[in-house]
């Protein structure tokens, strides 16, 4: 289990890495966090012709910066960096929860959040609140920076929109909704989810909820919105029968595969029943908070 | 024959300067460049945890980097922890409490409890059951290794007994 | 001389939780594991091997490979069946037609993973590079993974040339007339276990790393293996070397669990490639290969029955159940203790068991901790809950009832085995009273105010340790015998040099063997040096498996102490001009207990001794002795566990609120590491219990979850808090009392956890009989009693 050889460049700025990119017309492979890259490397599973490792621009790429409504979260910004740092608990506390859920120490001490975003991982964690809080992600290439919506931006289990010669550089969040929360169950302690789902909401003083937005992991071959149920619960009162209708709509919005960890038919079983859990759990909290 | 790239590296306090092949991750390199021998390889799945090292003072697996990430940066291997033949409190702590077995994943756990401890954190069992899950013991059921850890962070007696 | 049998307590260390011998090396990054052998200017070596269940070799082109920088050798099936013979089976299965192998496949492949080429380069890296230059053409065959299809008329013929079917063999085994008594007992239960492929995943992988000097014809293996002295005689065999010309040296182990037993394939490759070369050959298995290439385990499917008379008493068991081989033997063989303890600790006089073999397209199957006793205490253990509910009983007084009395022992079991002693009843009554029992039962099943059910499911089970004899084994086919031998050699520092075959991989027999020692022989723990798994420098033994090493080796080194301490003694009562009798030995010195002031140094002794000065007269020169020891019979270790799980019925999910294990080891030596040892076989059979299995896609016949990262292998966050207690009944048939202990946890998870979260569903009617048991299958056994179920019972 050894790589197949590859030229190894490390970069002094965004500008020469995404020029590596093109020199290397889209066989080249970004190394980040390295923590799926680099045992794919090893099984030979990729076979990049070059490794172009960014870890080098931490200027660049690796702050976490708070403007105005907005929350910038550089690309290199490692998953335990996002977990203790205060301006993530404050102003995006469901990524903080999601990221616990993430591998291990060791795994979030190096794993970056755009490693996360690129990889594209069906359950990424990562992949699955950007979606869930509108992101946009941020893409530098050889024409340029582009803005890509996280919704849209996951086309497939391990795909997106990337272009061969282009890399992340960060992700931005705008003002999110007041209330969330995250559910993740897998078949051991963080591994791969079986299911996960965020939730979030604005509840309003006269009892109904707004903005209400709602994702799933693991249950398509990329995150998904579950769409029809978020729609259910727009500017309505969360009684009982609208949770329980909203957790079944959900399954319109899911296509769940098949594989060792969990069958088609049992995460289908378990989507409106651990989502009708999370709702009402969200609607039980204290609505000040 | 793959470019060889220089590196700078420090590792347990000494500066070795080393040609490396970017084809070699640091597990085999701390191990077959420099004879670095306790870093354990386990499954380069980033999985196992076994070569679990200290990387400028944070735990990571060091079968997911690859040599040349190491230029210019500060390492920590199990030879680190004991000084002139006296054990660190880390691993006395996982002998008199019992945890290890074959020994093979110790390393692992040890550098993991190292950075934990240097973090100054206080946690509870489960805490620390989810600080450690980064590495696979197959031999102790985890028992005596969450004791161990737990009296190096918490300073608890185990209730095992001492040094005859 | 080395008649008396010394069992007080002379130093207080036998039965202490010293701190252990391995540790300071293991904790510092010093243990010597086989991969931290790395002789100067050595090679790789790489494995090819076959992505197909099942292929004909059409042909080979290594040309381009061999011709790369670099590259050193590239062999074949060819090379290697011309050049070695096939690898011995350590524990043929019983009955079993000839399925001889070679380390590579010549022509025909039978499973995904089996060694088709090997390259040795200047590094792995480039080996690996070799290998994927080599084009193979392979004509796929018509394959079977499924145990019980493999065995269906329409099943493709896995090897045509020398079986009829994949039916390896068939071993029945009876006492009375079970089917007569099962017609008539009044209630009948019966179903159908599937127990899961596992991997016993040692966390060190295999490896090899293999020296020839020609001029010496000295071959020098390092290999990690739980058996050296067995390795060598199979390398010597397969190489057609004497085994004299063979040296296998075992430093640290880590981890072995059963699968590190018995030569590989790889292993013999990288020491032909070595011969060959004349160069240093290392082999490190990558975890890829290691869920393709080391043995798997536990499959096999269980048909079991038990019948009782209506006041609940049982009166017959059978148990047909079939094990998978694989694709071919490995150089173990597969589990056989099922039929041995198919009864358990239960009172049952007609029984019948027969184990049946089937070989199938898949990985080959070795020992594992265990060997065969969880599987089959799955199918009695659920199947003595279900017929408590089916006669209204309850499952722990139905068990008490049935048990075998402390007064009933020694007793025969219907399959031959001889229960040695204990107290079965004792280790449920605590495991009962430790949860509460009587409160819980009171309270009910639920559900609770957190929506969850809660039941209990408890479990009895006895566990054959050691073997019976050399006799025994060899009436079975195996190739070695049930004996331990230690030696031990007085040092001029007044310490003792322990040498023994038995190799180093958690066990803590560094600690225990010296325990012993010390207590035989008075010397201090801390004086005794053990040097293990070195065939160049140990004494001819069997090896560490089996939970035997305890028992065969404390008698060993019991003997070789005593006979130490007898000739020590002996020159220091001529040195001291005393009585033997007077004397004793006390804190690294021979002390005479009437006259303290008239005293000698072991360190004296032993240079005298090693000299050949100031002896007796009729003493010879030299200090040191070596034993060998054979138990009479296995000794059965047996416990049983109780396991409280909340179950949410609706998804199937659920949590093991508590786990108590109640157990009997007999004499302990050490406790800590006899407890270290039941929770790691727990934390094993919790593996195996919930969350591992190793899965074949059976139209393709891959494996589909070969990496760590789809084998859930459980963390430290996954398993639930065990609560342990032990009694402490000698066995009357080893040394000291012991019983084996390494194997003991692996047993119970299963079948508590299963017969837990029956009783917790037991109103929808559910029924468990298949290991993992994950929430999927939870909530589909739910779904299907929702549905009006099937009855299975027979």
């Amino acid at each position: 289990m050894k790589p197949a050889s590859f030229e190894y460049l490390r970069p002094e700025s965004v500008a020469e890495a995404v020029a590596t990119l093109d020199l290397y017309g889209g066989t080249a492979r970004i190394l980040a966090g390295g923590q799926s890259l680099v045992p794919m490397l090893g099984m030979r599973l990729m076979r990049p012709g070059a490794v172009i490792d960014i870890n080098g621009l931490g200027e660049e790429l690796g702050r976490i910066e708070a403007r105005g409504s907005e929350t910038t979260i550089g690309a290199l910004v490692r998953y335990s960096e996002a977990e203790t740092s205060p301006v993530i608990a404050e102003r995006l506390p469901l990524l903080g929860t999601a990221i616990r859920h993430i591998g291990d120490r060791q795994v979030r001490n190096r794993g970056t959040l755009g490693g996360a975003i690129a990889q594209s991982d069906p359950t990424g964690e990562v992949a699955l609140v950007a979606l869930t809080l509108g992101a946009t992600v941020l893409v530098t290439g050889p024409g340029g920076e582009r803005e890509l919506a996280a919704d849209g931006f996951f086309v497939g289990s391990y795909a997106n929109t990337l272009g061969p010669e282009e890399m992340i550089t960060g992700v931005r969040f705008g003002v999110v909704p007041s209330r969330s929360a995250f559910f993740e169950r897998g078949r051991k302690h963080n591994d791969f989810a079986v299911l996960s789902l965020a939730v979030v909401a604005t509840p309003e003083s006269d009892g109904t909820w707004h903005d209400v937005r709602i994702g799933m992991g693991g249950m398509n071959d990329t995150p998904v919105l579950a769409r029809a149920a978020a729609e259910r619960l727009e500017g309505a009162r969360w009684d009982e029968a609208a949770l329980a209708e909203a957790a079944t709509l959900a399954l319109r919005d899911a296509d769940p595969p098949e594989d060792v960890r969990a069958s088609a038919e049992y995460r289908a079983h378990l989507l409106p029943i651990h989502l009708g859990r999370l709702l009402a759990g969200l609607a039980k909290e204290p609505r000040h908070g | 024959m793959d470019e060889l790239i220089e590196i700078t590296v420090t590792v347990n306090g000494t500066v070795h300067r080393e040609q490396v092949s970017p084809r070699m991750h640091v597990a085999d390199f701390l191990r077959r460049g420099l004879g670095l021998t306790g870093t354990h390889v386990g499954c380069e799945q980033g999985v196992c945890g076994m070569c679990t090292i200290l990387l400028d003072g944070d735990a990571v697996k060091s079968c997911l980097m690859l040599a040349p990430q190491l230029d210019g940066r500060e390492v920590r291997t199990v030879e680190s922890l004991a000084e002139g033949g006296e054990l660190a409190p880390v691993q006395r702590a996982f002998k008199e409490a019992h945890g290890l077995q074959c020994g093979f994943c110790t390393p692992g756990f040890l550098m993991t409890a190292t950075a934990l401890k240097e973090s100054g954190r206080s946690l509870d069992r489960e805490e620390i059951r989810d600080e450690l899950s980064g590495v696979i013991c197959r031999c102790t059921g985890y028992e005596g290794i969450v004791n161990a850890v737990d009296r190096v962070l918490n300073g608890d007696a185990v209730g095992v007994e001492d040094e005859r | 001389m080395s008649g008396s049998v010394a069992t007080e307590r002379r130093t207080g260390v036998l039965g202490s939780s010293v701190p252990r011998k391995e540790d300071d090396r293991l904790l510092q990054g010093d243990g010597r594991f086989t991969d931290d052998v790395e002789p100067a200017r050595s090679l790789h070596m790489a494995v090819g091997r076959c992505p197909f269940p099942r292929a004909r070799i059409e042909s080979i082109d290594v040309e381009a490979a061999a011709a790369m920088p670099g590259v050193h050798q590239v062999l074949t099936g060819v090379d290697i069946v011309a050049r070695t013979e096939p690898i011995g089976v350590l524990r043929p299965v019983p009955g079993a037609v000839q399925l001889p192998f070679y380390a590579l496949a010549e022509e025909f492949c039978v499973f995904e993973g089996q060694p088709v080429v090997s390259v040795v380069a200047d590094s792995r890296q480039i080996a690996e590079d070799a290998v994927e230059a080599i084009w193979i053409d392979y004509e796929p065959l018509a394959h079977v993974t499924d145990t019980l299809a493999a065995l269906e008329p329409d099943a493709p013929v896995i090897h045509p040339d020398r079986m009829e079917s994949n039916l390896l063999a068939s071993n029945p085994q009876h006492r009375g007339d079970a089917e007569a008594v099962l017609r008539d007992a009044d209630v009948v239960v019966g179903d159908s276990f599937q127990i899961g492929r596992v991997a016993p995943l040692p966390m060190e992988p295999r490896a090899v790393v293999a020296e020839w000097r020609p001029g010496a014809r000295e071959l020098t293996a390092h290999v990690a293996t739980q058996v050296p002295h067995l390795v060598r005689m199979q390398l010597a065999e397969s190489l057609r070397l004497d085994e004299g010309e063979v040296r296998v040296i075992t430093g640290d182990v880590g981890g072995g669990f059963g699968l590190k037993l018995g030569l590989y394939p790889e292993e013999l490759l990288a020491c032909r490639h070595a011969m060959d070369l004349r160069r240093a050959v290392k082999w490190v298995e990558d975890r890829l290969e290691h869920f393709r290439a080391s043995t798997h385990a536990r499959e096999s499917v269980h048909e079991f029955r038990i019948g009782a008379d209506a006041d609940g008493t049982f009166v017959a068991m059978t148990d047909l159940y079939t094990t998978d081989l694989g694709g071919q033997n490995s150089g173990f063989g597969s589990a056989q203790l099922s039929s041995i303890v198919f009864t358990g600790p239960y009172r049952v006089e007609d029984g019948a068991v027969e184990r049946r073999v089937a070989v199938t397209n898949k990985t080959p199957v070795g020992a594992y901790r265990g060997y065969g006793q969880p599987e089959v205490n799955l199918a009695r253990e659920t199947l003595i809950d279900r017929l408590a509910r089916r006669l209204g009983r309850d499952p722990y007084e139905l068990r008490l009832q049935n048990l075998l009395g402390a007064d009933e022992l020694p007793w025969r079991n219907a399959a031959g085995a001889l229960y040695d002693s204990g107290d079965y009843a004792q280790c449920l009554r605590m495991v009962a009273e430790a949860i509460d029992y009587e409160r819980l039962r009171a309270a009910g099943r639920g559900p609770g105010e957190d929506g969850r059910y809660r039941g209990v499911g408890f479990t009895c089970f006895v566990e054959r340790t050691g073997y019976a004899s050399a006799k025994f084994l060899a009436n079975r086919g195996s190739r070695y015998g049930a004996h331990e031998s230690v030696t031990l050699r007085a040092n001029r520092s007044g310490g003792i040099d322990l040498y023994t075959g038995v190799s180093t991989f958690g066990q803590s027999n560094e600690t225990a063997f010296a325990q012993i020692c010390a207590e035989v022989h008075g010397i201090d723990f801390d004086a005794i040096r053990v040097h293990a798994g070195d065939t160049g420098a140990t004494p001819l033994n069997t090896g560490a498996f089996a939970s035997r090493t305890l028992i065969a080796g404390s008698g060993a080194v019991r003997e070789a102490a005593q006979e130490l301490r007898d000739k020590t003694l002996r020159i220091a009562a001529g040195q001291l001009s005393v009585e033997v009798e007077d004397l004793e030995v006390v804190d690294g010195a021979v002390v005479s207990r009437t006259d303290p002031d008239k005293r000698v140094t072991l360190a004296d002794l032993h240079r005298a001794a090693i000299i050949g000065q100031g002896l007796p007269a009729d003493e010879q020169p030299g200090l040191e002795a070596t034993a060998h020891f054979e138990p009479t019979d296995a000794a059965y270790a047996y416990g049983s566990a109780a396991a409280v799980v909340a179950v949410d019925a609706e998804t199937g999910e659920f949590e093991i609120e508590r786990f108590v294990l109640a157990h009997d080891s007999g004499r302990i030596v050490n406790p800590g590491a006899v407890e270290g040892q039941v929770r790691g076989a727990l934390a094993q059979g919790f593996g195996a219990a919930l969350t591992e299995e190793l899965r074949y896609e059976p139209q393709s016949g891959q494996l589909v979850n070969g990496t760590m990262l789809d084998y859930f292998v459980p963390t430290a966050s996954d398993l639930p808090a065990v609560e342990l207690l032990h009694t402490e009944v000698p066995s009357p048939v080893t040394p000291f009392g012991v019983r084996g202990v390494g194997e003991t946890g692996t047993i119970p998870p299963g079948a508590a956890i299963a017969n837990a979260i029956c009783d917790a569903l037991a109103e929808y009617g559910v029924e468990i009989s298949s290991l993992p048991i994950t929430p999927e299958l939870v909530w589909r056994a739910i779904r299907k009693a929702g549905n009006g179920g099937e009855s299975r019972e027979g």
